[in-house]
């Protein structure tokens, strides 16, 4: 009896779990499709070798992979790193980086107010940090364009005043990237922060500062540990689409300026070398996992987001 | 503190306050929800700056120093426990940032964990403690840098009613054993009265009166004093005489009583006496007593019985009696009794 009692509980249980993935089935097979599907036929043409004028052909070639990292040379095939890719790469990461931390330097202040305001007052506020993305980034960065360029807003506003005698030169440097990422990725900053900010007890804040801390303690040792899920969301958020940007460094870093997004592009069109596009594709996810693994690692750490 | 004021608008949170609160004293301040003792509380702390007034710390003036510059401590209301630090790091936080060396920390960190009996948990998550261990933390966090003075926001009212006495007890002893002045601000009577060496009543921004548990309880100056503290009986009267500190006050039932006043009153014409219920008895009609009516209702409470009359003027007296024998109390309702009273226990009070 005993036995048959637990044979019934362990169908019942074997159903659960059935009905359970049955359950799930619609979003598996939409994640299935529009992400991990993608991805895979990526990381295939990676593996593939390029067709004369684009495509792929079916045939097993790790050439692309080979060629990531090291180039050959045209003429008497002898092997090198490939710099070019190198410091690519290494440049995207610094921008993006770089991004991220102006991010979170302008963005926090920012969130940091707004959370301050009386609650009714505060809706307005994310309602005016939102108003950018109305706009198309393309435009907005022909905007930034526009502000910067040496016959631009902010040159002529420099020689109107007589700080500067002739135009700077802002567009197509890494300045000009910069400016341009973290204007179009601030939002995603401020908006994890607010959210971690808001939930924050302002009582904590008063206790520090009645036990003796300074206004810059009382940032860094109740706040900042208090808000890091912010911190730690909103870093993901900028740093991730920062690293793989392709239209801020096109139209404002010109073509000299590349980023891991412009080299992949390039590779799709005039390069006429998809593998080659796909495998740098893969190196870029990979960058970023691992990334994710840094600060979700950093995050586990005790005390890290009990109190997300 | 002199002539304190604080406005939030037009509001008057803190209305000319102006108290002098000795040094090793338990103090506190008592008052409905909205009587402005708790932004008095934040004044002393230097959360909020006065309007108008001063705050002196040992005839220092501190009104216009920062919350980090007051030798002062404050135990928050819902504790503010920094969730992300240990048991030790948060009492040992304000050490810290006075810059105080580890090894003092530490051992200062071991004695308060000591004093508020948590020897064992220094090391655990805030988080994991319990409602009372939570508010013991609190406590000896605000008292590790050993403030001249440790502000306590209704420390108390988040506990439970058991909870609530034994702390009652433990403060009492932290504070006589630290030698730190307390400032406490409860809206609750009897924890006032059980804990205090002196308390201040408030309402409306204003200090009602000043004095020991004694002083306010059976000596209230003011109706809403007397009113806010305890149970109490207001009987109309008209003063026929004055002699020394006592009057003689004519109650409408045309006998004659006497009566203390405050210090500051010279009372005369139409006054109103305030007698405790416990101060009171129930007598037959007849006899010494001082007002007359009928039972209205007989609550009977274990120690005490509770006795309802109806004076004939139609207004509620209410008496309280306590069982000192066993069985009935001998009266019934609706029967015809008067009300004695002991000398000195009415109390002329302001309106």
């Amino acid at each position: 009896m005993a036995t048959s009692a637990a044979e019934a509980d362990g169908t019942r249980e074997r159903k659960d779990v059935r009905d359970r993935w049955l359950l799930s089935a619609p979003a598996l097979v939409l994640i299935a499709a529009a992400s991990v599907g993608p991805l895979l036929i990526v990381l295939l043409y990676s593996f593939l070798a390029p067709g004369n004028y684009g495509d792929v052909k079916w045939e097993f070639s790790t050439e692309a992979w080979f060629n990531v990292l090291f180039s050959r040379d045209i003429f008497d095939d002898t092997v090198s790193l490939a710099d070019a890719h190198f410091s690519i790469f290494w440049r995207s990461i610094k921008l993006a980086a770089a991004t991220t931390a102006l991010c979170l330097i302008l963005g926090f202040p920012t969130a940091y107010f707004i959370a301050s305001r009386p609650p009714h007052n505060r809706s307005i506020w994310l309602f005016l940090i939102t108003i950018p993305f109305w706009t198309n980034m393309l435009i907005r960065t022909f905007a930034i364009q526009e502000v910067i360029r040496s016959e631009g807003l902010a040159n002529t506003l420099l020689i109107w005043l007589g700080i500067i005698d002739a135009p700077v030169q802002m567009m197509f440097t890494d300045f000009a990237i910069l400016l341009g990422m973290t204007y179009v990725h601030l939002p995603l900053m401020v908006l994890p922060l607010y959210a971690s900010i808001e939930k924050l007890d302002f009582r904590l804040v008063e206790a520090a500062y009645d036990l003796y801390a300074t206004r810059f303690k009382v940032l860094m040792r109740v706040i900042v540990p208090l808000v890091k899920p912010g911190i730690i969301a909103g870093s993901i958020l900028v740093f991730i689409p920062a690293l793989s940007s392709y239209v801020i460094p096109r139209v404002l870093g010109g073509g000299r300026n590349l980023m891991i997004g412009n080299l992949i592009e390039l590779q799709f069109g005039q390069g006429r070398n998809w593998p080659l596009g796909a495998s740098l594709s893969v190196t870029l996810v990979f960058i970023v996992m691992i990334a994710l693994l840094f600060y979700v690692r950093n995050a586990g750490r005790p005390g890290g987001n009990a109190h997300g | 503190m002199m002539g304190v004021v604080k406005r939030f608008g037009d509001f008057q949170a803190v209305d000319d306050v102006t108290l002098e609160i000795k040094q090793n004293e338990f103090f506190t301040l008592l008052g409905p929800s909205g009587c402005g003792k708790t932004t008095l509380l934040r004044m002393i702390a230097g959360f909020e700056m006065p309007s108008e007034g001063r705050i002196l710390l040992d005839g220092k003036d501190i009104s216009g120093l920062l919350p980090n510059q007051r030798p002062v401590n404050t135990v928050f209301q819902n504790y503010a426990l920094f969730p992300h630090m240990s048991v030790a790091d948060n009492i040992g936080f304000g050490l810290k940032m006075l810059g105080r060396p580890k090894t003092e920390i530490e051992a200062t960190v071991g004695e308060m964990l000591k004093l508020v009996r948590l020897e064992s948990r220094g090391n655990n998550p805030v988080t994991q403690l319990s409602g009372g261990q939570q508010q013991r933390v609190a406590l000896a966090r605000a008292l590790a840098p050993r403030p001249k003075v440790l502000l306590l926001d209704e420390p108390l009212s988040a506990l439970d009613l058991k909870l609530r006495k034994s702390m009652q007890i433990e403060l009492k002893r932290l504070q006589a054993e630290t030698g730190i002045t307390f400032v406490f601000v409860t809206h609750d009577q009897e924890e006032a009265l059980t804990m205090s060496d002196r308390i201040a009543v408030m309402s409306e921004g204003k200090v009602r009166q000043v004095g020991s548990p004694w002083d306010i309880y059976d000596r209230p100056a003011e109706r809403f004093v007397a009113d806010f503290i305890g149970e109490t009986n207001f009987v109309p009267g008209d003063v026929v005489s004055i002699d020394g500190g006592l009057a003689r006050v004519k109650l409408g039932s045309g006998a004659e009583i006497s009566a203390t006043f405050p210090a500051d009153l010279t009372p005369a014409g139409r006054i109103t006496v305030v007698i405790r219920p416990e101060h009171a008895q129930v007598v037959p009609a007849t006899g010494d007593a001082i007002l007359k009516g009928s039972i209205d209702d007989i609550v009977y409470l274990g120690t005490d019985t509770h006795f309802h009359v109806r004076l004939d003027d139609g207004s509620l007296f209410i008496v309280r009696q306590q069982n000192a024998r066993s069985g009935p109390c001998g009266f019934g309702e609706g029967e015809s009794v008067g009300i004695a009273i002991s000398d000195d226990v009415a109390q002329i009070v302001r309106d």
